[in-house]
């Protein structure tokens, strides 16, 4: 269809005929303030802010749903819209407790913004004063149902995006509220703590525990980044105060995850328990104790000098980082977290086009890795009919969103469906490969999703290490291991084994039993360098703050150049 | 019963079946033919035991051994509810009210075997106090025009042979052998046929959408979510011609290009779901729904969804939300259903009112409807007649009718009082004073003085209403119905209530009486569906023709129909008052003071005005005012 001309406050523009109002006016340049709208979420036309003139219209119609016409004329400014704004902003403040002033979200709230900017200096409304619960269940955020406009961004981001459907409403009219599950409270509901909702919320409604009152928008500076935590590489934004970061975001304009990140990636390192490594650490009498850079870096040299040594490089490693142990440490080296198991990757934006997806024996909603993937999964299997099959015998998390669930004894029935799909996707990670492999080779048409363990295992491939842990009766070790906290057992009684051992680490667990020199390490919030993702894209890593710790690259470099 | 596979067969059959309702139609019987007790199954009487009365009839006439002689049988809503149950013998066309199952014996014994009217049971005018023996000639009755409950009162609903007797689905025989979905369409248009809904779009232009939008599926959907409190007109209807608005259905299926229909109805019908499902089997058994319809190819079927009774189903796309298994709630427009419906693909919904023509229309053709009605508002309208008037029931007039006919020649006039308005439209709709009484009814005459057609409702007030307080009441309903979805619907109209209470508690001011306007002209404008844009419709007509009353309770702090409470004071009459102490007693705050045999004295800052010592006087010396 060919563009249409509209006329937004005397603006003319050309749009393409499905754009809306708010797109076009965005084209135009024209402000027109919305609530419940957001770029990612479909529109609903529910709060009324974005509520604009049409010429010819007999009442004023949302922008983020009316949809453009040839040579419509639009007004965003007349006196009925600002009167209906202010209007709508009225009672919106009548409805629950707004007191800013009181609220962790002041400063960096929507609603709060658009009332300063509409002039909003009193109640014109009686307030109603009801008595809204808090619910304060869940581990790491807060739902203050007081400060709720009932916009449901949360609860569409939850269904739409995330495809769990956790949060719904529930009542109706002025007794309306949000809901997580049959109304349990949340701490107990199927929440899977991604935060997508508290991101998305324009009020004080849900609220981090770790960031409230931390800091307001004027008072925090967004650093784009990547979480480095596991293969998907999402884009993130360190919220940081203070050379502090605060609160990690998802950032919507980033590949592969649009906006969203998991538990591990939002929460994870803030409220991590594992004791920081803050300086080098020498076994002295049996014990780690505190060292000086010089004495610590001396006597790990002496020590993988002195025995045949190899080094251990975990995928947590920036790819400058494994680059400089290629080159300045010798021995052999291996990758920590195991092999990247994937060939011709597809990117996982294949997920929101399938129309079939096996998910061969890996749960993609337990622990650190990958969690991620799930969110397409769940949300095509939603929203779009996909039919998921899981090859598990375990319990899986995506049971309740597969429909067919086989033991993978029984792949050949996975492969008779799939066979008839447009578009198969097979995920898998390092354990299931050879079931992909299999599978894969009875589906032509078929793409597969492998994940590499940790964060940055391709990056590591691609500076050469690839070969995974074994262990070859080295007596002495060099781990650069990062935030890694699961290690593989094999590797862990090697290390115990062995004559020597040197770790390059962020955490004292679990190295402060095996290791006799421990030395610090940033964390992905301090760190500059770049990873490679599962998909084969490379990514930029921006420290968020500063330390007076040497960074990854500089340790690897010292030592080298004591061996 | 083999399948109907052609148009001729259809034809057919009519004609076999066409004597069975000979003496209900030219009052005449058929030599050696039975008569027939016709028992009134609507709804109102269905509540006063007439399923009862039809058992007992059955009983008593194989008693006396008159099976194949006397027959008993159940027919949709008559409509005059005030007279319920009713009772009509045919041939004789004798029409009889008020039946109870205890009468069923005088009437087998009397009437039917002896030939004696049991003169008891038959209406009297109550303008002239003579006794009326025929349905037609009973003033309730003298000025309708029954076109959508044409066959209620006449055929029995659960009975495929009796409506195919009455000429049922040769509309849709016709539609399917002669007509192109076009000329469908456009005979539907040319007709004049309006949304019986209540917002009054042409159907046929409606359809017209919907035939243009390519898709590989479209949809039907039967609108039957009636939720006006007192309405009950699409529920007459179901219950009582059931297959009307399948085959009505059926044609708007095939104008369009939809193979799929649903009816979503509320689970408060249980009779009218069933009456459906009775005749959703037949009219599957008889190959006039299904695959390859007559033989010619078309097909069409029909689901039933239950809705759980939230008015706002009622609202076009929140009903498309809830058949899709979702939260009730409207959807921004556009796109409209008729371009993005249900799953996303072209969908009609039409009120049951509206389908219930379509056969009608076909069957008469457009040129004979639009002889009824006025210029803009072709055919006739059903209203749920209801409040303050002398014969509650189901009217259907011809557009044009005016108020006062409907109130006081078919509704016989005011019950309680003199009448002091009428409401139209249900929740969303307006107050009408006297003055527009004689306005001919239309879509546009009812929107010119600020109320609507609504799905019909009509609700009479007389002069002890308070239109304060009915206004309140209303926006009660509209507060507890609204889905929360939009915030000027879901605050707005909780705030205006707010006032309306205070105001009717005498707590009111004039600031409160300018925000209630401004709050209701804002929220016409800004709530995102029908519900929201014409809730404040109630308090917006009562404002304007009513304003004396808001200022008395504002100003005078008086409520001159003596309704609200809070405004009332009770007092004692000096002259009546004998002091027997049994009001001081009853007092809960103890606010009445006196001595035995003294006048008692009431104090009226602490009454609480719960009217406990007015109950209690036994010599009517307490008035309230």
């Amino acid at each position: 269809m060919p563009d249409v001309q509209v006329t937004i406050d005397g603006h003319q523009v050309s749009v393409p005929a499905n754009s809306t109002v708010l797109d076009a006016a965005k084209v135009a340049g024209i402000d027109i303030p919305e609530l419940c709208a957001h770029d990612a979420l479909k529109p609903i036309g529910a709060c009324r802010m974005c509520l604009v003139e049409v010429e010819k219209q007999r009442v004023l119609h949302p922008a983020c749903t009316f949809p453009v016409s040839e040579g419509m004329v639009v007004h965003t400014a007349s006196d009925a819209v600002l009167g209906a704004r202010r209007f709508v902003l009225q009672l919106l403040f009548s409805e629950r407790n707004h007191f800013c002033m009181y609220c962790q979200t002041s400063g960096s709230c929507t609603l709060q913004d658009l009332a300063y900017e509409h002039g909003l200096t009193h109640w014109e409304f009686d307030r109603a004063f009801p008595k809204m619960p808090v619910d304060a269940s869940r581990q790491f955020f807060v739902m203050d149902h007081n400060r709720c406009i009932l916009c449901r961004r949360c609860i569409r981001a939850c269904d739409e995006l995330v495809g769990n459907r956790t949060l719904g409403l529930k009542n109706r009219g002025a007794d309306t509220m949000v809901i997580a599950d049959m109304d349990i409270p949340f701490g107990d509901s199927s929440c899977i703590s991604c935060g997508t909702c508290m991101q998305m919320c324009p009020t004080g409604a849900l609220m981090d525990r770790a960031s409230a009152y931390m800091g307001a928008t004027d008072e925090i500076t967004r650093v784009p980044s990547r979480c480095s935590l596991c293969s998907v590489g999402c884009g993130v934004e360190l919220i940081v105060r203070g050379n502090r970061v605060i609160r990690v975001e998802g950032d919507w304009d980033a590949e592969p995850n649009k906006g969203l990140i998991c538990e591990v990636g939002r929460f994870g390192l803030l409220h991590e328990r594992r004791q920081r490594v803050r300086k080098p650490l020498v076994k002295a009498d049996g014990a780690l104790a505190d060292a000086d850079w010089d004495d610590a870096l001396q006597k790990a040299a002496e020590g993988l000098k002195s025995a045949e040594s190899a080094v251990v490089v975990s995928g947590f490693s920036s790819t400058e980082a494994a680059q400089a142990a290629v080159n300045q440490l010798p021995g052999k080296k291996m990758a920590l977290g195991g092999a990247l198991v994937n060939g011709d990757n597809a990117p996982l934006s294949v997920l929101d086009e399938t129309d079939l997806i096996i998910v061969a024996d890996v749960d993609l909603t337990e622990g650190y890795n990958y969690r991620m993937a799930s969110f397409p999964i769940k949300r095509s299997a939603r929203h779009r009919g996909v039919r998921v099959i899981l090859l598990d015998d375990e319990p899986n998390g995506l049971d309740a969103w597969a429909r067919y669930k086989w033991s993978p004894d029984e792949a050949e029935r996975a492969v008779e469906l799939a066979q008839h799909a447009e578009m198969p996707v097979i995920v898998y990670d390092q354990h299931s490969a050879a079931l992909a492999q299999e599978l894969a080779a009875q589906l032509p048409k078929a793409k597969t999703i492998g994940f590499a363990p940790e964060g940055n295992t391709a990056g590591l491939a691609e500076v050469g290490i690839s070969e995974p842990f074994a262990n070859d009766g080295f007596s002495a070790y060099y781990v650069i291991a990062g935030e890694a906290a699961e290690v593989p057992q094999e590797l862990m009684d090697a290390l115990a084994k062995a004559d020597f051992v040197a770790v390059q680490a962020s955490y004292r667990e679990p190295w402060e039993d095996v290791a006799d020199v421990i030395l610090p390490s940033p964390v992905m919030f301090e760190k500059d360098g770049s990873l490679v993702n599962t998909e084969g894209r490379s990514f930029e890593l921006k420290a968020g703050v500063t330390t007076r710790r040497p960074s990854e690259v500089e340790v690897i470099e010292r030592l080298g150049a004591l061996l | 019963m083999p399948k109907i596979t052609s148009l001729a067969q259809l034809h057919e059959i009519h004609q076999q079946y066409a004597p069975l309702l000979d003496s209900r139609t030219n009052g005449q019987g058929v030599e050696g033919g039975e008569r027939l007790l016709l028992v009134c199954g609507g709804t109102g009487c269905h509540a006063s035991r007439s399923e009862q009365l039809v058992a007992d009839l059955q009983t008593l006439i194989a008693e006396h051994g008159l099976e194949g002689q006397v027959r008993a049988s159940i027919t949709g809503c008559f409509g005059f509810c005030e007279q319920g149950p009713i009772v009509e013998v045919f041939p004789d066309g004798v029409f009889y009210v008020q039946v109870k199952p205890e009468d069923a014996r005088e009437i087998i014994e009397q009437h039917i075997l002896n030939n004696r009217k049991v003169a008891r049971l038959l209406y009297t005018n109550p303008a002239t106090g003579e006794q009326i023996e025929t349905q037609h000639d009973i003033p309730f009755y003298q000025r309708q025009k029954r076109v959508v409950l044409r066959h209620c009162g006449l055929i029995n609903p659960e009975d495929m042979n009796e409506y195919l007797a009455a000429g049922g689905y040769l509309a849709l025989g016709k539609v399917l052998a002669e007509m192109t979905p076009e000329t469908v369409i456009q005979e539907i248009e040319r007709s004049g046929l309006r949304g019986r809904g209540g917002a009054g779009f042409s159907t046929g232009r409606k359809w017209q959408f919907a035939r243009t939008y390519e898709s590989g599926e479209k949809f039907i959907i039967c609108n039957a979510d009636e939720g006006d409190p007192g309405a009950f007109m699409n529920r007459s209807v179901m219950e009582g011609d059931s297959h009307a608005v399948i085959e009505g259905m059926a044609i708007a299926g095939y104008a369009i290009g939809a193979s799929q229909g649903y009816i979503y109805i509320r689970a408060e019908y249980p009779l009218a779901v069933r009456r459906l499902e009775i005749a959703l089997d037949q009219a599957r058994e008889h190959g006039l729904l299904g695959k390859n319809i007559l033989g010619t190819g078309f097909d069409f079927d029909i689901d039933i969804r239950l809705g759980a009774g939230a008015f706002v189903c009622g609202e076009e796309t929140a009903l498309l939300n809830s058949v899709e298994g979702e939260r009730g709630e409207p959807r921004s427009k556009p796109p409209f259903p008729a371009q993005r419906g249900l799953w996303q693909q072209p969908t009609i919904v039409n009120n049951v009112g509206t389908l219930a023509n379509v056969p009608y229309i076909i069957t008469h053709g457009a040129d004979h409807f639009r002889t009824m009605g006025t210029e803009t508002s072709k055919g006739t309208k059903v209203f749920a007649l209801a409040g303050q008037v002398k014969n509650v029931g189901l009217v259907e007039v011809p557009m044009g009718t005016t108020l006062r006919e409907i109130i006081y020649e078919i509704g016989g006039g005011v019950r309680n009082g003199e009448f002091k308005a009428v409401q139209t439209g249900g929740p969303s709709g307006g107050c009408i004073p006297s003055q527009f009484l004689d306005t001919p009814i239309d879509y546009e005459s009812l929107r010119d003085i600020g109320s609507m057609m609504g799905s019909g409702g009509m609700i009479v007030m007389s002069d002890k209403d308070c239109m304060v307080n009915i206004a309140k009441f209303y926006l009660d309903f509209t507060v507890e119905e609204s889905c929360g979805r939009c915030l000027p619907c879901r605050i707005g109209n909780k705030r205006m209530f707010e006032i309306l209470n205070k105001i009717t508690e005498g707590k009111g001011t004039d600031a409160d009486l300018a925000e209630l306007r401004d709050l209701a002209q804002v929220i016409v404008d800004t709530s995102l569906c029908g519900l929201g844009q014409t809730a404040p419709n109630p308090v917006l007509s009562t404002l304007e023709y009513f304003w004396d009353e808001y200022l008395a309770h504002v100003h005078d702090k008086r409520c001159p129909a003596g309704v609200c409470e809070q405004l009332l004071r009770y007092e004692i009459d000096p002259e009546t008052c004998v002091g027997c102490t049994a009001c001081a007693r009853v007092c809960p705050v103890s606010c009445i003071s006196g001595a035995v045999k003294k006048l008692h004295v009431i104090d009226q800052t602490r009454c609480v005005k719960c009217g406990a010592c007015m109950e209690k006087c036994k010599f009517a010396a307490i008035s309230k005012n």
